[in-house]
């Protein structure tokens, strides 16, 4: 499995050994392992639907005096073997909080800050990792797809979710079913501005997730920047990014709407009520600026397909809801 | 017979004198071969960020002298991926490097310090570290220089002369 050839050599020997602990005690539930999260002088933790602290022995516990305390130094030796030993490297991932391992997975970080003139420098002292493991579900957007097309063109869409619940993986997989053609009468060039490099799994330039043959990939790159170049040198169908919300979003949106390109993005929401009520989003819910809104949630796990709308009608054109697999 | 064995005595302690006093430009050459290493490590973090382990094993393949095992060996420790820190795999290495490198006390101990800057720090730090040891080693070359001048020709004398005082006292 990718993850443990991918992860589990950058863990602290301590650490890696009560991972693989997991495994053996629990066979059923490692390939369901969504998050290992190391905090300094905090138990051991590890996502898997529920958040379960962990034992010195890899066993499960919801028991804090349990569970197994990983100390700062483990924390550090961590980063350092994420980062090759060569923490030089990664300053601007320093800046922007999170490290990108082969396999795509994310290693979120949070700790204290070094600050100058009130913008951010770094994260000077690293005192929390969120390792998110990366899953590739090839498929699960098929049953989508005739929705979020329309006349042979791919429809503006938004997916809209809580955290944790699927939307860069369901983002993927239709990308790479746009760009490959697949369950679709023709295939359609996308353009991709992955910037913090989650989509494609950006390690080193290379991705490492398939988001399809007939994709151009701009990694780490500012989604304005991003979107203006590749509409002006690569001729999509489509532009695809992840996370919209932040001011000046919506402009960029805009902007491709006057080229008249689709888009497909995603945006953190509970539901459409509260995607239309957030400030930097409901020009586009009641403009109709999208056309179809895809909602996941974690209800029977992650990605599960609350339902799709139509932003034109505000109608709901799908209503089942099941886990997307 | 005698004569045999004073010529034994006489030739063995004169190459003892000999070699130990090669061994004082052997310190000045390996010294040297390490400041030029450190140089390209500036150059490879400075300018082109590359990881440690592949500078390292960039720079073990152009050093030429005895030097190039403090390298080669830091590279195949950290390649190993026993879940080794910089810091550990460059100590582990320059342990098993004593044995082979003929270098002073206070060189080694330089060698040691600068292990625990490695690779912890942003690009700034890492190679102001670098900096600051490649001149601790500059002055260790210097006195390695001296100590040459002024003792090897001293080291090759006292061989001679010990293997004669041994002859006078035995024979």
């Amino acid at each position: 499995m990718s993850f443990e050839k991918n992860i589990l050599p950058y863990l602290a020997p301590k650490i890696r050994g009560i991972v693989e602990s997991i495994k053996q005690n629990y066979p059923g539930i490692w390939g369901k392992l969504e998050e290992i999260r190391l905090r300094a002088e905090r138990p051991l933790q590890i996502e898997i639907g529920d958040s379960l602290l962990v034992t010195a022995e890899g066993r499960l516990t919801a028991d804090q005096t349990q569970a197994f305390i990983v100390t700062q130094e483990e924390v550090i030796r961590t980063l350092q073997l994420i980062g090759g030993n060569s923490l030089y490297t990664l300053e601007e991932e320093l800046k922007e909080g999170y490290i990108t391992l082969p396999g795509g997975h994310r290693i979120g970080l949070a700790g204290e800050c070094l600050v100058e003139q009130g913008s951010l420098v770094r994260i000077k002292r690293i005192t929390s990792l969120n390792i998110r493991i990366a899953r590739e579900l090839k498929g699960i957007s098929h049953g989508l797809l005739p929705f979020l097309m329309e006349e042979g063109r791919p429809l503006r869409t938004i997916i809209i979710s809580p955290p944790q619940a699927g939307k860069t993986t369901l983002l993927r997989d239709i990308i790479r079913c746009f760009s490959n053609g697949e369950q679709l009468p023709f295939p359609v060039k996308v353009g991709l501005v992955d910037e913090r490099g989650e989509i494609s799994g950006c390690y080193q330039g290379v991705p490492q997730l398939d988001v399809g043959i007939r994709t151009d990939l701009l990694s780490g790159c500012p989604k304005r920047e991003g979107v203006f170049l590749l509409l002006r040198t690569m001729g999509p169908q489509v532009i695809a990014t992840d996370e919209i919300g932040r001011p000046g979003d919506l402009e960029i949106i805009e902007e491709i709407l006057n080229t008249g390109v689709g888009f497909i993005t995603t945006a953190h929401a509970w539901d459409t009520k509260d995607f239309s009520a957030r400030p930097s989003l409901r020009k586009l819910w009641f403009h109709g600026l999208v056309e179809r809104v895809v909602t996941l949630s974690r209800r029977f796990g992650p990605g599960t397909l609350e339902g799709i709308w139509d932003g034109r009608t505000k109608e709901q054109i799908f209503s089942r809801v099941q886990r997307l697999r | 017979m005698k004569i045999l064995g004073a010529v034994v005595v006489i030739t063995a302690s004169t190459m003892a004198g000999w070699i130990y006093s090669s061994l004082l430009k052997k310190r000045i050459k390996i010294i040297g071969d390490i400041i030029q290493a450190l140089h390209w490590l500036v150059t490879e973090i400075g300018y082109a960020t590359v990881p440690l382990m592949e500078a390292s094993s960039k720079i073990s393949g152009r050093i030429q002298g005895e030097a190039r095992i403090i390298f080669s060996g830091f590279t195949e420790e950290l390649l190993a991926s026993k879940g080794l820190i910089a810091d550990e795999a460059w100590q582990k290495n320059l342990a098993a490097c004593r044995k082979k490198l003929f270098l002073h006390n206070q060189d080694w101990m330089i060698l040691e310090n600068f292990g625990r800057t490695l690779g912890n720090t942003d690009r700034e730090h890492q190679l102001s570290a670098i900096r600051q040891n490649v001149e601790r080693l500059k002055v260790q070359e210097e006195e390695a220089i001296k100590d040459q001048e002024k003792n090897e020709k001293l080291y090759r004398y006292l061989g001679i002369a010990i293997g004669a005082l041994v002859i006078l006292i035995f024979y």
